[in-house]
Parts: C-alpha cells; structure tokens; sequence
C-alpha cells in the first residue's frame, strides 16, 4: 500500500489556478518526476506541494492519495483515473475526476465546476456542494457522464447531469436550474428541491424526492406511484423532443 | 468631400451606405446613418497620447513607452488576459491571437459577455441560418425575440424586415408579418402585427410549448405557459407553418436570462422542427459591428470563437471557466490586456475589483469607464473611421470598412503588432 | 538567389514522361532549372520517390462554411491539438483543422496546392482572408454560379453571352479561380425550403432546369476561355437512384475544349448511387465510370468515403438537411442571398452500417472502373468524406487488392451482393497514383503552364520526396508501406524552399493565390449595365462598390488573364 500525502505549501498568487492532472494514483507508481502547471509555467510537483510517500505499491488500486491544504485552485486532480483512492480534505477546483474510468475520489469540502465531467465508471464522493455542471459533458458532445456513480452530499449547482448517458448522479440536498437537462440515460436522483429538471430529456430515468419548481410544460402525466411510502407523480417526456424519459418528483410547479 | 459606402462601425448590421462628409479632416455629416452611428462617426474628445498613473496623476508618454510597458507587463504575467476585439478588425484580431499563442495566455472576447450563450447552443444543435438578404428578399413572417432592434440595431427594421421590400415582396410592410415576444412592451413591440408577452423566465418553457405543438402534441399542454394563453401559442406555430420563409431574431432578452444557452438551444430546435413543414432560419442580434469577426478570427486560428486558454501550449476552450468574467471573477488572471472595450462599463462588481489588483493596459481610442482601472492606455485609430480592416456583419457577410479620415494615430494593427514583435524576440529569438 | 540540388531522386513526373528515373533535379530562385552552380544546397533523395508536389482539386479548406464546421465543433478540436513550436502556430481539429492544421498536415502529404472547392462570391473576402493563413500552399476557390439570380434570368432569357459576362465580372471581383456549380437550381429552391428532382425539373420563379443552366454555364465557361472547366456538383447528392440523373448530365456535356475536359464532375462516389430507397441502395459504379470511359470530356473525383468521424459541408443546403433528418445530430445551414446556400452536419461513416459500406465501395469502384487516371482524381471531397489525411490509405486501396479484400471482410456482410468491388483486379501502380494525385489535377485545373503539376524545365519548384523505394517496394503487397511513405514526406519542397520535413514544417510560408480575370469588351461589361447595377442596388444588402474582394486580402497572388471571346 502506498500513501501519498500532498500538503500545499504558500503561494504568493494563490489565486492562479494550478492544473494537476499529473495527480493520479497511476502516476505515482511509475516514479517519474511529476510536473504541474501554474498558468503557463511548468513547475515540479514539490514546489506545489510538500510530498510525503509512505510505504510502497505496484498497482494502482494500492495507491492512496491525500490532498490537504487550500486546494480549491487545484484543477483536474485525478483526470483519467483508472484505480486507486484520492482524498482530498478541503475543496478542490474545477475538473476533478474528468473522464475517470475507476477509483474513488472523495472530497471533504466542495468541488468546483465539472466534477466528473464525462466520467466512465468508478465513484466520487462529495461531502460538501458541488458547482454547476456537476458530472456534465463538454462543450458541443453529445453525451457527458456515461457510466460510476457522483454522490454529492450538499448542493449542487445549475446544469447538474446535463448530456447524462450513464451512470448514476446522487444529490442530496438541492439541485439548481436545469438538472438532468439533455439526460439520454442513466439516472439522475435528488433528494431535495431543484427548478426545471430534465429539459429536453431523451430517456433515462430522474427522481425528485423534493419539489420541482418550474417544471416544463412538455412532460406528460402519466399517472402516480409509490415509492419510500410516499406518493409521487410519474411523467414521460420531453414531448417537445420525441423523448422517452421518465421523470419522477414528489411534488411541482409550473410556469403558468 | 463626400464619402459614399462608407461602412457604419458601430452595431452588427454593418451598414455600408453611409455618406460622410468630411471637411477640414474632420467628420461633419452623415448620411443614412441612425442615431447610433451617427454619433460614432461624429464622436469628439479622443485621447490625444498614451498616457501612464504614476501616483494618483497620469502622465503622458509616448508610443515606445507604453509599448515597453506592455511587452513587460505580459511577458512577466503567469496567466496573462487578452479581452476585448469585438471593436477593432480583424487584422488586429489576428495579431491578438498570434500574441496569445506565444505568451501562452487567455485570450476572449466579448462575446462571453453577450452571444456567448448562442454560440454554445450553435455547438451542441448547429445554426440554420442565412445572411440578412435571403430575409429580405424572401421572409413573409419575421419573430423578433427577446431583443428590441428600434433601439439596438435601429436599421435592422428598415434595412432587411419590417419596411425592407424585396424580390419576392413587393409590399413588405403588408406583405410580412411581424411577431415580438418579449417580457414587456417596448417600441418594436408597438410595431408588431402580433406580440407575445411573456412572464421573464419562461422563455425556455413557451418554446418548448411551440416545439410541442409543431410537432402535433399540443394538447398534452397547460392551458396558459409563461403567462401565454395556449391558443396563441397554437396561432403562432399555424402563422409560422404556413409561411413560405420564416426567419427569427433574438436578443440578450433570450441569451442572457435564465438557462441562458439552453434557452438558445431550444428556440434552434424549434426552428429546426418548422424547417420539417415550411423553411425556417434564426440569427443572433449581434452587437459590436465586429464581434462577430473576433468569432471568426479565433474560429480559423484557434478552432473556438472566444474564451481560447493558451496556458499548456494547445487550445483549450471551456466557457464559463476560460472566459473573461470567470477568470477574473475568480482572480485567475495577473496581468491584463483590453482592446477595443469598455469591461468596467459592463463586467460584474468581483472583475473590476480584480482589474483594479492587477496592471491593466488599455487599447482604446477614448477615454471610457475602464480607463479608471487601467496602468496604461494607448489611444488608436477608429477601424472605419480612421483606419480601414475587416469586419464581419451579423450574419457572417465580411466588408471591408473604410477609412475615411487622415490622422496620426496608429492602428490597434500597428501597436498590437510592435508589441507581437517585441514579444517574439524574447520569446521566439 | 537560393539553389537546391536534389540527388538520386526517383522521379515520375506523369506530364513531363518521366516514369520512374533515377536523377538530379536542379532548383533556382522557385523554379526547376537545367542545372545549378556548386554552391547549392544538395538533398539526398537516396532512391526515394519523388514527385511533382501534391495537388487537391477538391477540398474545402478555407471561408464561411469551413470556419462555421470548426465554430459548431469543439468536440472535433480536442483531437489534433499540438502547442506551438519552432515555426509551427498550435493547431487544433481532426475533421475541420484550424486553417494552420490544414497547411502543415496538407505540408507534411506532400500538397503544395490546393483548390477550395466551393467559395459563396458575396462572402469570398473570408476565404481570401484564411488563406492568408494557410501559409504553406498555393491557393485557389471555385466561386459559386448554381443560384445567382442575375446569371438564372440571362439563362431564362437565352442569352448565353450575357451569363458568360456575368460570371466574368464576379470572379474578377471576387478573385475566384472557377465556376462551381453546386446543385444547379436546387440551392435556389432551397430558399424555399426546396429542391429540384432532376436536371429537368424547373427551378421555382425562374423557368430555368438545371441542364438549361449546365449547359448554358459550360458554354459561357468557354466563351470566357478559362483555364479550369466547370466545377460541377451534380443534382441529387445521397439520393438512391442518383446515378441515373448523373448519366443525364454527363450526357450534356460536349467536348469544347482541346486541352482539357468540358467539365469536372466531382464527388461522383455521391452521385453512383442505385436502388429506390435505402433498402435496395446498391452501387451503380459500373455504368457511371462506363460514361466517363467513352467521354473524354468528362474528368471526376472519387469522392472516396472512409470510415470513421467526419463534417460534411457543402453549399448543396436541401442536401444536408436530409441528412439531418437521417442522422439526427447537428444541424447548420447558411443560404446566401441571390447566389447559393449551404449546411453542416458530422457524420460517423460506420463499417458495420450497409450504406455506409456500399459508399466506401462506390468510391474505390470508380478510381478502378475509369480506365485513364488522368480522367478520375484521388480525393474525398474533404472533409465530407474523409479528412484528407486519410489520402495515404486511399492510394494504398487502389494499389493493392490484398488491402480492400481485407478491408472488405470487416464491413457490413450483405455489401458483397450490392456491390462490384470484390471482383475488380485491377492494382494501380505508382505512375498512375503520380497521375491520380498531382498530374491530372494540373492538366484539369488547367494550371500546368504556370508550371504546376510537374518537373520540367521552368516548372514551379514543388516537389515532394517521399521515404520510399518505388523500385523495391511492391505496393499490392506491402501496402503499409505506401500508406506510412505517402503520410509523412521526407522533403516538401515548396517554391524552391524545404517548408517541411519529416513531419516538421520549417518555414512561416508564403502563399500565392491563384485567380482568374477573363477580359472583357466594354460592350459586356456589367460593370456597366443598368439593370444589373439596378438589380445589385435592389436585392443584395452590401452595396456594389463594396462587394468586390480589394487587393488588401491578396498579398501575394498570381493573376491569369484571359481573352473572353466577348
């Protein structure tokens, strides 16, 4: 088992993003220097960061990650991660866990925009919120997250599960404008509130335990059911979009 | 002397039948002008030399100088911020990306602050569009939505719409059906033959509503949506079906309220879907005459529109975290670069906070709100009134604009590329 | 005075009958010369085939359409993204390449110059301007004929000369190379969301067909005496049960001209299609390629598909709209007043997918069904049916039948009965891919007397040295050579100067842009004529004064005057 403690050390511009797409459990394995980015200056890990290595691993899934410190600049940490753990005590900045394909990342405090953005398997546990675009897509793609699990404890931001083909996405607190919005599959579930789920949405499957404020007035009504002993309303939709998703909520609005 | 097609550098309709007098170097009429360019092109009280805050007082200096200063304020930067572009042409903009690639810096325009949103949603549906004479020459049903042009691009109606005859209508103003939709009334809803008012906010709901009811699934809806009776939603898609060329317009009114691109998006989709019973084309009401050009500048070069980050070497692109207000809303940036536009004018509270932390130098003719927070500004010529480049109308036609008058000003070219070379001997010897 | 001295170099030069000499090749000041003196720069070719630099007369490359391919796509510009270095500018995009990604990959091919097929005239200032930035090839645009209102009533009203006089003033003013015609008649119809069936189906509003306009623009073309032929996209793109209307119009077309074809018929792989519907679609390769057998006048391009990802764009708009509905994805579409339109939309051209095969088929049958090479030209109408950097794969199909019987067991199993493919023998050799790639394209664009195409004495010195022994490597069975040998030039030497070299360019480059400016008698001058001043005042939204394309967006350029007989 081998243990990789990054403590951040002072920075004089704390506010310049570092990307540390470097930061995987993969690449600690092989040994290599590790180099990061300060806006357009490459910098060796350790001026970043206070690196500690306990014990040893020839694997990735035996390599355990610790980030510490301000890390809520810290962007893309753990991109493409395949095995292995990263914990990350405080917040962390944008990107964490993009295209990820296995492993956990856990994270104390609140992720920035895009956690897991295209993720393909593994599992992200956020204790705190998440920004907008929470495990989302790119630009133009048509599909985002396709498969794993997002688990965010707190908040989360706008667009939440936008383009979601896979997978499952956890809010449990509120959820903000747009959740599910484009979802093609997969499953999108929010124990709280959120405004407008699931416009546009093609297939796939998406629970409000909460209120949906602002439901869009192409979903069609399909009847009730039950679900935890509690009643709730089952619609299909979009109609605006040939689509054949199933959206669950407990309670909603509309924009009459 | 008179000065016939002479192009309007003022909003995105680009006019270029304007007749300008000018006497004794000076501009002292115009022709066919709106109120808008007029005062353009009539504008007084440029800043006469670049000028330096040394203290709480700004001392004049020359064009080396402010050159020197530049050059050292961006090679020094970690992730330097080029904003701006859509008011120059795009031979400048051209030196801007070059100068971006090899100082491995931020470069945007100011589209993320206006169509930004469009064109993400141009990204994930595609645009059927046209240029503005097919609307002309063919449109006999015109949906302005979210965006009121008798104030903003006041030629708009006049040139290719309401009062625009053409080929194939002989009679426009009878001939053309006019639709607004807007969240209140303003003088171009006075002018339509039909206005939706909507509640703010429920643009995305009553076009997913119109998608619905093309598509024959109108009956699954509300009676009312966003505050619109269901029956003028249904009367609005029948007027829309049975025009032989539609063409919708929209406005920050659709960009920039909530769900932003997505709103965009949806009212693409609509059009697309009407393109299945009759033809159908939307466009952006673009603002700056040239920001559409910055667009196409960064586009050729870059692969994306705006919001370019050059940090690693390669192109990287992601709205929202590359684009000016989120990187400087977020202090990302430590050295910035303004041409040919006014942020502190427009920008939230956070962003000019950090433009006030940072040096800042400004590229612009005139004095403006963003002068207050820059270390040094360099004035220029005005591309189309004394410098001629490239411009790109709102719907993607290129004109060359003119110039018209004789100064001693230099170009946004010109200084933009002295800084590029200064730049290259340092890092490209 | 700059000279190179290239040594050992194993030529084919098609038009000058070289087929595969071993010699020197002496280089001065841009041009090939008989000898230079001993101070030259001297390159070792060792052997390697070297040839005439690569020519494309069909790709789309630069302006309104190309640009709004990359503007929608920022899925399609993660790929190929490299960072600035040395000479190079950072380039991004596989399918639709920033305009730098274009030039440096077209570089490192071996292209030395490249025709955009396909320019809107109203919109021409974009295209000149990109290619200012496509620095390392020599550039031309086709302009765009199939819908421009003043050209379809001079048509409508018999009056050949006139069209030829019309089309003479917008490429000067727009500094355009050709005349396209793109869906004769059906881009106009578009404007209303329409299309025209086949060349005698009447265009709305303006009782013309698109054989009246075909015929009509083919002679104006001559009148005008220009050094390309029409440029035509046939009617019915992607339709099954195309070919038919394909036959037609090849079938219109007389043999005017003795040093070239009366007309390039490009992308015909899109145009050989048979069947009623998508479940009968079969190829109709045989019958189409048996018409350009017994037409000399007649010169195509493939057209050749490949499979994988790809933007398809072209100023056919009802065209892509049907694709859209097929495929469902992404959608743009740009109508241009009074002249044409066009759409985008990607495309995943799928092995396992029946039509999809038939079409990679389609292509390859025409390149071995048209008997002279010097009638059909390698080319995948880029990027719609593949990204030219798929060319190398392409040639390396034609050469060897041990390639495409390998290729074709990995498609869709029922393409076997919808197509002649597997029974074709025929392996071309390196002399008529020398042909199929540079040579016939020079005799087609009729720029072999500028120089272009080949190696003779006073020729433009573009030459591409490729790492391959021509003489030792059997092509039909070490394919992979030839696709690794043509991806990737050991030298592009263009205008005399190394612009790349294995893969890396070199210099910041220079281009020429290559166009056209039939003179006129003052007699046709439409600079001139009321109502075509009056209909220009009337109709288009920029004035006449500010259409045309100034010199400012021609930095260096090479103008080819003509003698219009008008």
């Amino acid at each position: 088992m081998m243990r990789v403690s990054l403590a951040v050390r002072p920075r004089k511009k704390p506010t310049i993003p570092i990307e540390a797409e470097t930061i995987t459990p993969a690449s600690f394995l092989e040994g290599a220097e590790i180099q990061v980015w300060r806006g357009n200056r490459e910098l060796p890990l350790d001026e970043v960061f206070a690196v500690t290595i306990e014990g040893a691993a020839d694997r990735p899934e035996d390599v355990e990650i610790v980030l510490s410190g301000d890390t809520s600049r810290m962007k893309r940490v753990g991109e493409y991660m395949d095995a292995g753990r990263i914990v990350i005590d405080g917040d962390i900045g944008m990107h964490c866990g993009n295209f990820m394909s296995g492993g956990v990342i856990e994270i104390g405090g609140n992720a920035d925009g895009w956690l897991g953005r295209e993720m393909q398997g593994g599992t992200i546990i956020c204790r705190g919120n998440a920004a907008d675009y929470c495990a989302a897509g790119y630009r133009g793609g048509r599909k985002g997250m396709t498969g794993g699990t997002v688990e965010i404890f707190g908040n989360a931001g706008d667009f939440a599960a936008e383009n979601l083909a896979g997978g499952t996405v956890i809010i449990h607190g509120n959820a903000g404008d747009m959740a599910g919005v484009e979802l093609h599959d997969g499953t999108l579930i929010i124990k709280g509130d959120c405004r407008r789920p699931c416009g546009n949405m093609s297939g796939g499957v998406c629970v409000i335990y909460g209120i949906a404020y602002d439901m869009l007035p192409t979903f069609r009504k399909m009847g009730t059911e039950i679900r935890d002993g509690r009643e709730f309303l089952s619609f299909t939709g979009d109609i605006a979009n040939r689509g054949k998703g199933n959206l669950i909520v407990k309670d909603c609005t509309y924009q009459d | 002397m008179i000065i016939k097609d002479t192009v309007c550098p003022f909003c995105g309709c680009l006019c270029d039948d304007i007749e300008v007098t000018v006497e004794d170097g000076k501009i002292v009429a115009t022709d066919n002008a709106c109120t808008l360019g007029t005062s353009k092109f009539l504008g007084d009280h440029r800043m006469k030399s670049p000028i330096r805050r040394v203290g709480k007082e700004w001392k004049e200096i020359s064009y080396d100088e402010a050159i020197d200063y530049t050059v050292d304020m961006l090679l020094d930067a970690d992730r330097p911020l080029l904003y701006g572009w859509s008011g120059t042409h795009g031979e400048a903009q051209c030196v801007g990306v070059h100068m971006a690639e090899l100082l491995k810096g931020v470069i945007d325009n100011t589209s993320s602050v206006c169509h930004g949103p469009s064109i993400l949603a141009i990204q994930e549906v595609g645009h059927p569009g046209c240029t503005l004479g097919q609307v002309k020459n063919r449109a006999d049903i015109i949906i302005y939505w979210g965006c009121n042009p008798i104030d903003a691009h006041p030629r708009h109606l006049s040139r290719y719409t309401r009062y625009a005859n053409g080929f194939f209508l002989e009679n426009s103003f009878r001939d053309r059906k006019v639709i607004v939709v807007d969240v209140r009334k303003s003088q171009t809803t006075n002018l339509a033959d039909e206005f939706v008012q909507i509640k703010p906010g429920c643009d995305y709901a009553v076009l997913s509503a119109l998608r619905a009811i093309v598509r024959g699934k109108g009956d699954d809806l509300p009676r009312t949506v966003g505050g619109v009776q269901r029956e003028q939603l249904f009367r609005i898609v029948d007027l829309c079906k049975k025009a032989k060329f539609g063409a919708v317009y929209f406005g920050l009114g659709l960009t920039m309220t909530a769900g932003k691109y997505k709103n965009i998006r949806n009212a693409i989709e609509l059009v697309d879907e009407l393109n299945r019973h009759t033809k159908f084309t939307i466009s952006a009401m673009r603002g700056h005459y040239n920001v559409y050009g910055s667009n196409e500048v960064n586009t050729w070069m870059t692969g994306y529109p705006f919001g370019i980050d050059f940090s690693r070497g390669i192109a990287f692109y992601n709205p929202g975290e590359t684009t000016a207000v989120d990187i400087l809303a977020r202090k990302e940036c430590d050295a910035c670069l303004i041409v040919a536009s006014d942020p502190a004018a427009h920008f939230p509270r956070p962003c000019i906070e950090h433009l006030a932390e940072i040096p800042v130098v400004q590229i612009d003719p005139y004095a403006n709100a963003t002068t207050a927070f820059c270390d040094v500004q360099i004035p220029v010529g005005i591309t189309g009134i004394d410098a001629a480049g490239t411009a790109y109308r709102m719907d993607g036609v290129p004109i060359r604009t003119k110039k018209v008058l004789e100064t001693a000003y230099p170009s946004d070219e010109e200084i933009l590329g002295s800084v590029y070379a200064r730049i290259q001997e340092v890092r490209q010897p | 005075m700059s000279e190179i001295l290239i040594k050992n170099a194993y030529v084919i030069d098609p038009i000058s009958g070289v087929n595969g000499e071993t010699m020197d090749i002496a280089i001065r000041d841009g041009r090939i010369v008989e000898d230079v003196g001993g101070g030259a720069e001297v390159i070792d070719a060792r052997g390697a085939l070297t040839l005439p630099g690569g020519i494309d007369s069909h790709t789309h490359i630069c302006g309104t359409k190309v640009n709004f391919g990359r503007y929608m796509s920022p899925e399609d510009m993660r790929a190929g993204r490299t960072a600035r270095h040395g000479y190079m500018h950072a380039t991004s995009g596989y399918s639709v390449p920033t305009t730098y990604g274009n030039s440096y990959r077209y570089s490192r091919m071996g292209y030395t110059t490249l025709l955009e097929g396909a320019m809107a005239p109203l919109e021409a200032r974009h295209t000149h301007e990109e290619f200012l930035y496509t620095p390392l090839q020599d550039t031309m645009a086709n302009a765009l004929f199939d819908g421009n209102w003043s050209i379809l009533e001079a048509i409508r009203d018999g009056d050949t000369k006139r069209v030829a006089a019309i089309i003479g003033w917008f490429l000067t003013a727009v500094k355009g190379f050709a005349v396209k015609l793109t869906n004769p008649g059906g881009t106009e119809a578009w404007g209303w969301g329409k299309d025209v069936t086949c060349i005698h189906n009447p265009v709305p509003n303006f009782e013309v067909s698109p054989s009246e306009i075909i015929t009509a623009v083919v002679k104006a073309n001559e009148m005008l005496r220009l050094p390309h032929s029409v440029h035509l996209h046939c009617n019915n793109l992607g339709k099954p049960g195309n070919y038919t209307c394909t036959m037609g119009t090849l079938g219109l077309i007389p043999d005017l001209n003795k040093k070239r074809q009366t007309l390039y018929a490009t992308h015909v792989q899109f145009h050989s299609y048979g069947g009623s519907g998508w479940s009968d679609f079969c190829s109709k390769s045989e019958p189409v390629a048996n018409v350009v057998n017994m037409r000399p006048q007649i010169v195509i391009d493939m057209g050749q598909v490949m499979f994988g990802k790809t933007t398809t764009m072209t100023a056919d708009g009802p065209m892509e709209f049907n694709l859209y509905r097929l495929h469902h994805d992404k959608w743009s579409n740009h109508d241009v007043e009074l002249e044409t339109g066009s759409g985008i939309i990607p495309v995943l051209y799928r092995r396992k997918n029946l039509v999809n095969a038939v079409m990679w088929a389609i292509g390859l049958e025409l390149g071995l069904l048209v008997k002279d090479p010097w009638q059909c030209i390698m080319a995948t109408d880029n990027p719609n049916g593949a990204p030219f950097v798929r060319y190398p794969e392409v040639i390396a199909l034609l050469m060897s039948k041990k390639y495409r019987d390998e290729e074709f067991a990995t498609v869709h199993p029922d393409t076997e009965s919808r197509v002649p493919l597997p029974a074709i023998e025929r392996e071309m050799d390196w002399y008529e891919i020398a042909v199929m790639t540079r040579a016939a394209q020079a005799k087609a664009l009729g720029i072999v007397d500028i120089g272009k195409g080949h190696l003779g004495v006073g020729a433009e010195a573009d030459v591409a040295i490729y790492p391959v022994r021509a003489d030792e490597v059997d092509p039909a069975v070490d394919y992979r050579k030839v696709i690794e040998a043509f991806g990737k030039t050991e030298y592009t030497i263009k205008r005399g100067r190394v612009v790349s070299r294995r893969g890396e360019c070199l210099v910041d480059g220079n281009n020429t842009t290559i166009w056209v400016k039939p003179k006129i008698s003052e007699e046709y001058n439409m600079a001139n004529d009321p109502d075509f001043i009056a209909k220009f005042d009337r109709y288009y939204t920029v004035r006449m004064s500010n259409y045309p394309v100034q010199d400012e967006y021609l930095k260096r350029n090479l103008c080819i005057e003509t003698e219009a007989e008008l």
